[in-house]
């Protein structure tokens, strides 16, 4: 599983990414991770506002924090 | 002999000035920034955790008309963007798949100085006529330059992607969030405002405490009030508040901090705490001879009605999003406020050494030169977000003219370094120094209009002015393109 975090590296980011890897320790999924910083590399993905959570090359959702929960429901999905 | 006098008055010199610091920190952290600043953290928390990005974005699409994606822009630049981290992906976004090049510009030059930290910092620390001055300005300008923008590159305009279905979906904002909302704000207005029914003193009383008198004495002593250096002193309020403030800092940081992983025990601590600060502030206490005066104005039960008002409403909420809320409140709090600290100390150092000659001759009438003075120091001073405010409260009471403080004001948040450099990657560089020059243009502008209207021209003459010069420029601008168009 291939999890993207779209972001330019500000406290939000940071806050979605360290909930997704719980999230992943959690259910003992196998994932990697790669957070994108570049704007031109976040713009091609249909968003606007960040932080954005990528899942397998999907937006699963952008702008907000999603709760581990949710995050889970994605992964398990 | 000499040496020996030198070194003591450089002694005296850095004592003074290091007082003078500590004296405009005590009277900001006492007076102004407390009733302000707390119900308006916690709103920039809210527009930033509750309402839905998409809510506003979904009127910024490649299709939609000028008079709702200008407007838009403007909207998303003072409810969504109440930091850089959310301002350069709409930036981006809005110029490259959306409305394009002119709302872009409106969002990124409204942004700074109509979010609503900064409009209720201006209108509380200098005055609601400045703050309304501020968001008037900037609204017309953002959008002028805006369009004028757009019509100055309408041919490379054609080349940007056009993608509408980023744009589509998206739900509106709920109700039960804007009623949150309204609630948010008019705790803030119940705060600050300054109508008669809220000061009007309900019960009063008198607390015996002989040692009141005392007290006052010494907090006088360690912040003498110096009209002449605009320091306010420190009453015994006041000091309280900043106790009670240092309190609410030192259970947030825990309570607040980490409430993402559920509510714990310093959360409520540090909401009681705070709502107690709110009302305490808004009592009307005096020192008299025989011990304490305590009145209980309008305003302190409007703000602990309105608290109250809000434990329902938050109710409504699912725990996440309070907490999400409650987390970024708390985030702002921390990048915002240490700096704030830093700069209203500093610049009440640096007040200590500025003769109010210096800054009358040069901004104390209202002039071109005036305001373009302003504008200058706007640019080539960077100050981290708010900290503009206690500077311009500075120069205006050291005699500046409040035209040229306007054009300051428009300047320097809008035209940073980072500001720049953000566009000058997304948009190109002609396109960011095209920007930057008539950001610069119209500050000016904004100052001398605002500093006529104080000195009494009539409001119709000034706005048939500004639009005169206005027209004067777009259409100067058409004849250059056309020509050019007709020379290619």
């Amino acid at each position: 599983m291939l999890i993207k975090i779209l972001g330019s590296g500000c406290a939000k980011c940071n806050r979605l990414e360290q909930l997704t890897r719980e999230a992943v320790g959690e259910l003992g999924i196998d994932a990697n991770f790669e957070h994108v910083k570049d704007m031109e590399a976040i713009m091609a993905y249909p968003v606007m506002t960040t932080p954005a959570l990528v899942i397998d090359e999907v937006v699963k959702c952008s702008g907000r924090i999603p709760s581990k929960d949710e995050i889970a429901g994605w992964l398990r999905g | 002999m000499v040496a020996e006098a030198v070194k003591e008055n450089f002694v005296e010199l850095v004592l003074s000035a290091l007082q003078s610091g500590l004296a405009s920190l005590a009277s900001y952290l006492a007076a102004h920034v407390l009733l302000c600043l707390v119900p308006a953290f916690f709103i920039a928390g809210a527009l930033s955790a509750l309402v839905p990005q998409q809510s506003i974005i979904r009127f910024l699409g490649p299709d939609a008309p000028k008079w709702v994606s200008y407007p838009a822009a403007a909207g998303a630049g003072s409810l969504l963007a109440v930091c850089s981290c959310t301002i350069q992906p709409l930036f981006a976004g809005i110029y490259k798949k959306g409305a394009g090049l002119g709302p872009a510009i409106t969002f990124l030059f409204f942004a700074p100085a109509a979010n609503i930290l900064a409009l209720s910092y201006t209108g509380v620390a200098l005055g609601a006529e400045f703050a309304i001055a501020r968001i008037v300005l900037a609204l017309s300008f953002g959008i002028g330059i805006g369009m004028i923008m757009a019509m100055l590159f309408r041919r490379s305009e054609a080349v940007r992607q056009a993608e509408g279905a980023t744009f589509s979906a998206g739900d509106g904002i709920s109700r039960r969030t804007l009623l949150f909302l309204a609630a948010l704000v008019a705790l803030l207005i119940a705060g600050t405002l300054k109508v008669d029914f809220l000061k009007a003193e309900l019960v009063s009383g008198q607390l015996p405490w002989p040692g009141a008198v005392a007290v006052q004495a010494v907090l006088e002593r360690w912040v003498p009030v110096n009209e002449a250096l605009g320091a306010e002193g420190l009453s015994l309020q006041g000091a309280v508040l900043i106790v009670l403030l240092g309190l609410i800092g030192a259970a947030a940081w825990r309570g607040l901090g980490q409430v993402d992983n559920g509510f714990n025990r310093q959360t409520w601590l540090a909401l009681a705490l705070t709502a107690a600060t709110l009302v305490f502030a808004a009592l009307g206490v005096r020192v008299t001879e025989s011990g304490l005066f305590l009145a209980l104005t309008g305003r302190s039960l409007a703000v602990a009605a309105l608290c109250l008002l809000l434990v329902p409403l938050a109710r409504r909420f699912d725990a996440w999003d309070v907490q999400q809320w409650l987390w970024e409140t708390w985030r702002f709090v921390k990048m915002i406020f240490p700096l704030l600290i830093v700069g209203v100390f500093l610049v009440g150092v640096v007040r200590a050494f500025i003769e109010p000659e210096w800054i009358q001759a040069v901004a104390g009438a209202n002039t071109l030169l005036a305001n373009l003075a302003g504008v200058v120091f706007g640019v080539f001073m960077y100050f981290p977000t708010l900290v503009e405010v206690p500077i311009a409260k500075m120069f205006l009471s050291l005699g500046m003219h409040p035209g040229p403080l306007i054009a300051y004001l428009m300047a320097d948040p809008e035209l940073s370094l980072q500001s720049i450099l953000i566009t000058a990657a997304i948009i190109g560089k002609l396109k960011a120094w095209t920007y930057v020059g008539l950001v610069a243009l119209f500050s000016t502008l904004a100052g001398l209009a605002y500093g006529a209207w104080v000195d009494g021209t009539p409001l119709l003459m000034l706005a048939a002015a500004v639009f005169g010069f206005v027209g004067l420029l777009v259409a100067g601008l058409n004849l250059i393109e056309r020509t050019r168009q007709a020379r290619a």
